[in-house]
């Protein structure tokens, strides 16, 4: 099971990766569509519309990875004036909750996403998308999620029975 | 099912989660299935919540956050930032309880170049804490400075929660920005002025020790060489709006840039430098845009359920003045700041509170940046402000959690001071944005 882990966490990790070259190359899109629109070198206007799809790849690409690394942040006030096993079988209950609801939103993700396949949709803006572009990620991150937080019980089941140290600001 | 049992459920139902410990992006998309169940109208609207929540971080802007961060994040990551603190402390040499008040302003320089409050007091605390301490600085006149100005890191622009509450609140994004700076300013200063005349009347909290030994080029030489150039990233995020070259959501791309061109040129940057900071990056920003696509469809369940307009009627209907109305929901803010994170505070209560606000037809911006220093109160009240537990986190252990909770009551004093003049004269928040 460890190992299996491991590998996952290097999946999970390759696509936090991928997500950071992700930020760097909208970085880059964005300030080059501002220059070439002030020198009148080039027409960049469907930009904006590739950089929005890039902040919602990035963060559905990073999302799994911070869930392992413990980033996703949550008010952890009970949990820690509660007696450790306490805490701990609140963990628990939060695990299972975070499996369901990801299992759940990936299956409908998928769902939504098979529809709009099968439709033909298309999103006409600057540039013509098929629909289901936009919410495939969806389905790949809450299908990731859904099988780290099964890897994330495990942890706790091994683990010493108290709550976790987890982000607890974004600030 | 009445609203008042559709704001129990939704409310309570967050609220509980919440405090269950699951991560705030997943209270909200528990939550938000239920309602979606419920509310919009079972397996159409499971559909409806995935189509909406993969809509809801598909905006240009948003993209102010991560590049926002990515500001402080190059910065702190090449060492350029440390140069900072040397060359300021060259240059005012004379002054009294001179490494405080060279906190307050190398954390102001900051605050107007990253997006982050944490990165800042973090970066604070472990370099000048143990610097004062060793001067023999009372261990209140060293950790407070140092958390206060962490915490108006919010308030001057950029800041990524200031994009974060422009976007979920509705308010203009770019006003907010703009609005912030004054009242950070005024802050800043403040502290200035209060570090002086304490350390000035007891100098013993606050030796200075040796003078520099300096002269001449070789004092402001770090200033010219370090801070001067930083501040042309700030010039370029706002420059370049002001001038109509790019809008705000560009500038912030163009000031990530102009950060990166920065530390290259002074040969900080490498390829594992870089993604260092990308990585520190997209943990804040990609953690929030999650938060984001949760709360946008629990306001949208919100008003579906009717939860929303029950409770806007409610409290229009009481017949209290909007100054009232207003003082009530900051007072319910600072109250949440004991307790709750400053993303938690936004998704409780903004879809409840800008319907009022809207309905009332009271000034936004001004709300807004009232709303942000009730987040800062937040960061700096005991027992769970985040910035007291990173100062705690970077202190030395003779540092006790008594002196760093001393140590901020005065900044906290002066912060109150200044909401409640924002509250009785809006202009200190709103004139500067009015101008754009």
């Amino acid at each position: 099971m460890q190992t299996i882990s491991r590998a996952y966490g290097q999946l999970l990790y390759l696509c936090f990766s991928l997500a950071c070259l992700i930020l760097l190359a909208m970085t880059v899109m964005i300030c080059a569509d501002v220059f070439t629109r002030n020198t009148g070198l080039a027409d960049l206007s469907w930009s904006n519309e590739i950089s929005e799809t890039m902040l919602s790849a990035m963060t559905m690409l990073a999302a799994p990875w911070l869930l392992r690394q413990g980033q996703h942040i949550r008010v952890d006030i009970l949990l820690q004036a509660l007696p450790a096993r306490a805490g701990w079988a609140c963990e628990w209950a939060a695990d299972l909750l975070g499996f369901a609801c990801s299992v759940a939103l990936a299956y409908h993700g998928w769902l939504v996403t098979h529809e709009s396949y099968l439709g033909g949709g298309m999103i006409t803006k600057t540039l013509v998308t098929p629909e289901w572009w936009g919410t495939a990620p969806w389905v790949l991150s809450f299908s990731l999620l859904s099988l780290e937080f099964l890897f994330r019980m495990d942890r706790l089941r091994k683990a010493e029975h108290r709550p976790r140290h987890d982000a607890v600001s974004a600030s | 099912m009445t609203w008042q049992q559709a704001s129990l459920l939704l409310f309570g139902g967050s609220t509980a989660l919440l405090f269950l410990g699951l991560p705030v992006a997943f209270s909200f998309l528990v939550v938000n299935l239920a309602g979606a169940l419920l509310f919009l109208g079972g397996e159409p609207g499971l559909g409806q919540l995935v189509r909406n929540g993969s809509a809801s971080i598909t905006s240009f802007s948003l993209t102010p956050i991560p590049l926002f961060v990515l500001m402080g994040e190059v910065l702190f990551h090449t060492g350029v930032a440390l140069k900072v603190i040397d060359g300021i402390e060259r240059l005012i040499r004379r002054m009294p309880a001179r490494l405080a008040v060279v906190a307050v302003v190398a954390g102001t320089i900051f605050s107007a170049i990253s997006g982050s409050t944490i990165a800042t007091t973090a970066m604070l605390g472990s370099l000048m804490l143990p610097l004062m301490l060793q001067r023999g600085y009372h261990p209140t006149m060293a950790c407070g400075p140092i958390m206060a100005i962490g915490a108006v890191d919010m308030l001057i622009p950029p800041s990524a929660i200031t994009v974060l509450l422009g976007s979920l609140s509705g308010i203009s994004i770019s006003k907010l920005l703009v609005g912030g700076v004054t009242p950070g300013f005024i802050l800043s200063l403040s502290f200035i002025a209060y570090i002086v005349v304490r350390a000035s009347l007891r100098p013993a909290i606050a030796p200075n020790g040796p003078l520099d030994e300096h002269r001449g080029w070789e004092r402001v030489r770090p200033f010219l060489v370090y801070v001067l150039p930083l501040a042309t990233i700030f010039g370029v995020v706002v420059g370049s709006m002001i001038a109509g070259w790019a809008t705000p959501t560009e500038s912030a791309a163009l000031g990530s840039m102009a950060t990166i061109l920065v530390t290259a040129c002074y040969r900080a940057l490498t390829p594992a430098r870089l993604f260092a900071a990308l990585k520190g990056t997209l943990v804040i920003s990609a953690m929030i845009l999650f938060i984001i696509l949760g709360a946008t469809t629990f306001s949208q369940i919100l008003s579906f359920s009717g939860a929303t307009n029950g409770l806007v009627q409610t409290v229009t209907s009481t017949g209290l003045s909007p100054m009232a109305i207003v003082a009530g929901m900051l007072a319910l803010l600072i109250f949440l700041g004991l307790f709750v994170e400053q993303i938690s505070m936004m998704m409780i209560t903004l879809p409840v509170f800008m319907p009022i606000v809207n309905q009332l037809g009271i000034d936004t911006v001004w709300f807004g940046i009232m709303y942000l220093i009730c987040m800062q109160l937040g960061l700096l009240l005991p027992p769970h402000g985040m910035l007291l537990m990173t100062m705690r986190g970077v202190a030395p252990a003779e540092v006790r959690m008594t002196d760093i909770f001393k140590a901020v009551t005065p900044y906290v004093a002066m912060t109150m001071l200044l909401l409640v003049a924002i509250f009785f004269w809006p202009a200190i928040a709103t004139w500067l944005p009015a101008r754009f």
